[in-house]
């Protein structure tokens, strides 16, 4: 039995899904498997998996869930006593998946361990772009506001954390859900914030950029909306579990969402949007301004020069904040 | 005859004061020991004029009353001293714990002045030992009880649900604002809620359900028996709940009982309870839909209250036996001082 395993959903990433698991193939903690969910794939993508002929790479198929849905498949056919995920278009460091098993053997308390997050572009290149979140002492409201676990190949749980959270909805007759599959976009927050919320484990990150998570570049502006309406949907959905939690932080945690859209639409180019975005977060909230003032000075500064001068200015700053990192 | 005393710190009307009823009067239990309930301060539970072969804790551990149970073991070093854990589990800690090391600390800390710990639900024991609170060996798990005969007597309501009854404290902790909502949203005429209790909640649960006819709120009963008479289902939407007694005395009037999947409430599960899966307003409010095309009632009688005796017989029987063999211990130890 592996003492881990790693989770890889899989929806037609014939392009990337190679490196993604040469990438974990080359962990220094050796006692995983990998678990390939195919989650009704069109392309290469099982193909490829299967010829790299490593025999701790299971994969398992299925018609499309969705994201959740095939986390949620993996989490059933999962065997490790720790359960990392990995999109199939993100990499791991050689060194994450050691860290994340001495962290949570030192810390039984301890149920989602994470890391921070370089960004690379579509080429695997850094974009100069890092999530580094606080590590320690994070509450439910540091989970909502300022989502510290980041991205969804960020975390490592313990199976019985996971187990914690699992629920068999009405209808479903072949396995648990962890992740609610109701959610085409913001499923990650829902299920830590969920984590945090109805749980008592303990959510906290090890040091380093051990995850390199991957930004595709032309975002569109629909796909903002509906990511905002998806997250607006999980604060109704987790209301009712902590009422007084949700009345006291949504406000923030709202401008916090809009402010990252609006860096979104920065990165993007897309001025007036990310412009309308930022105007938005700071009528949600004034707390990003005092908590974070650089950053959303910032992303306003970024927001007004797009909209007003176009995006040469910011590219060429990129370029610079690329070659620094 | 043995003496027990038990220790309480909240005479209110609530699932504790009623365990402690029945105790003190429950012929099995009268059989086993004579039970002294002793009204105690949280912070000074050792001032008390206490006389006791066992002395049981049902107070709620604090870190401002944790000096005065050090006071307690300090007072008592050789009587059996145990605490039954009334107040918290995972789904506390979840909800109400923003420090969950120095929560923990208090209560290992607490733990550790006490012979047993006694656990009031399997879900609860799993949680002390999964989070290295108290160590395997010094906990017990014995679930409360009441007298339910006047719960088994009541008829069986007969044809489909009507009133979906909640009885409880008003308090954040058992949900009922959720189960408004969630009753809300079925739009059957024909179906009644009662929210039975009293507490800080109150107006804001008001606020709930003004302008729906169908929501009542009669108000604290102190005849529990009578409360579920009037109650076709019973709705226990706790966010977290140690044990949950409304579930056995639903179960003994053989009412339907949705419960919340949390911590004791999935005791009552695996005895017939129907778990509503998630804290949403959807599923409660699909649970209900289904409860009111039928619902099969809990056909077993657990007897519970003969578990309850079992479990505080072999607690004490296991402590006095140790009490024992110490006594001989120190005896024996001085004796061959004294022949050395």
């Amino acid at each position: 039995m592996p003492k881990t395993s790693i989770i890889v959903p899989a929806y037609n990433v014939a392009d990337t899904i190679a490196e993604t698991l040469d990438s974990l193939r080359a962990q220094t903690f050796t006692d995983f498997e990998i678990i390939v969910v195919d989650d009704g794939s069109t392309d290469r993508t099982v193909a490829i998996a299967r010829s790299l002929g490593d025999p701790r790479i299971r994969i398992v198929q299925q018609p499309n869930r969705g994201l959740a849905g095939a986390r949620n498949s993996g989490i059933a056919a999962a065997r490790g006593e720790y359960i990392g995920f990995c999109d199939a278009d993100d990499l791991w460091r050689p060194a994450k998946l050691a860290a994340h098993v001495t962290h949570l053997d030192a810390n039984p308390g301890v149920g989602l361990s994470f890391s921070g997050s370089e960004m690379i572009d579509e080429r695997g290149r850094p974009t100069g772009l890092s999530q580094r979140p606080r590590l320690t002492g994070i509450t439910a409201a540091h989970v909502f506001c300022r989502n510290p676990v980041g991205n969804g190949s960020a975390p490592v749980l313990r199976r019985a954390a996971l187990d914690d959270l699992a629920w068999r909805p009405a209808g479903e007759t072949h396995r648990d859900w962890w992740f609610d599959e109701t959610f085409r976009q913001s499923e990650d927050i829902e299920c830590w914030l969920r984590f945090a919320l109805m749980t008592d484990w303990q959510i906290e990150g090890v040091p380093g950029l051990l995850t390199r998570y991957r930004i595709v570049a032309g975002g569109l502006s629909a796909a903002t909306v509906r990511q905002f309406a998806a997250w607006e949907r999980m604060v109704d959905k987790l209301s009712p579990c902590a009422p007084e939690f949700m009345a006291r932080h949504a406000p923030a945690a709202r401008a916090y969402q809009l402010r990252y859209l609006a860096r979104r639409a920065v990165v993007s180019g897309n001025g007036p949007e990310a412009l309308a975005r930022i105007r938005a977060a700071l009528s949600a909230s004034f707390r990003p301004l005092w908590e974070e003032p650089a950053k959303t000075i910032t992303t306003l500064a970024a927001a007004v020069a797009l909209t007003a001068c176009g995006p040469k200015p910011l590219t060429a700053l990129r370029r610079l904040a690329a070659r620094r990192a | 005859m043995l003496r027990i005393v038990h220790l309480i710190d909240d005479t209110n009307p609530g699932g504790v004061t009623r365990y402690l009823d029945f105790i003190a009067a429950d012929a099995a239990m009268a059989r086993l020991a004579t039970h002294v309930v002793v009204p105690v301060s949280r912070t000074r539970p050792a001032t008390a004029p206490i006389e006791a072969d066992v002395i049981v804790s049902h107070l709620t551990v604090s870190w401002r009353g944790l000096p005065g149970l050090m006071l307690l073991r300090a007072r008592f070093p050789n009587t059996p001293l145990v605490h039954v854990e009334h107040s918290y589990c995972a789904g506390f800690a979840a909800a109400r714990v923003t420090a969950p090391g120095r929560f923990q600390t208090l209560l290992r800390c607490a733990y550790a002045l006490f012979d047993r710990v006694v656990a009031v639900s399997a879900a609860q024991a799993d949680w002390l030992v999964r989070r290295g609170l108290v160590a395997p060996s010094v906990l017990e798990m014995i679930r409360p009880c009441v007298a339910l005969d006047a719960f088994r007597a009541l008829p069986v309501p007969g044809g489909s649900v009507r009133t979906i009854g909640a009885i409880g404290r008003f308090d954040q902790q058992k949900g009922f604002d959720l189960l408004i909502r969630a009753f809300r949203a079925v739009s059957d005429p024909d179906l009644r809620l009662q929210l039975i209790g009293d507490g800080p909640e109150r107006a804001a649960l008001e606020t709930l359900a003004a302008g729906d006819p169908r929501i009542s709120l009669p108000g604290f009963a102190a005849d529990p028996a009578m409360a579920m008479s009037g109650c076709d289902l019973v709705a226990m939407p706790s966010r977290w709940e140690p044990y949950g007694l409304i579930a056995l005395e639903a179960m003994a009037a053989r009412r339907p009982l949705l419960v919340a999947n949390v911590d004791g409430l999935k005791d009552h599960i695996a005895n017939g309870a129907v778990a509503v899966e998630e804290m949403t307003v959807e599923a409660w409010a699909s649970a209900i839909v289904r409860a009111r095309a039928g619902m099969r009632m809990p056909a077993t009688d657990m007897s519970a209250e003969a578990a309850c005796v079992d479990g505080w017989a072999r607690l004490v029987a296991d402590l006095l036996d140790r009490a024992t063999e110490a006594d001989v211990a120190r005896r024996t130890g001085r004796a061959e001082v004294g022949l050395a």
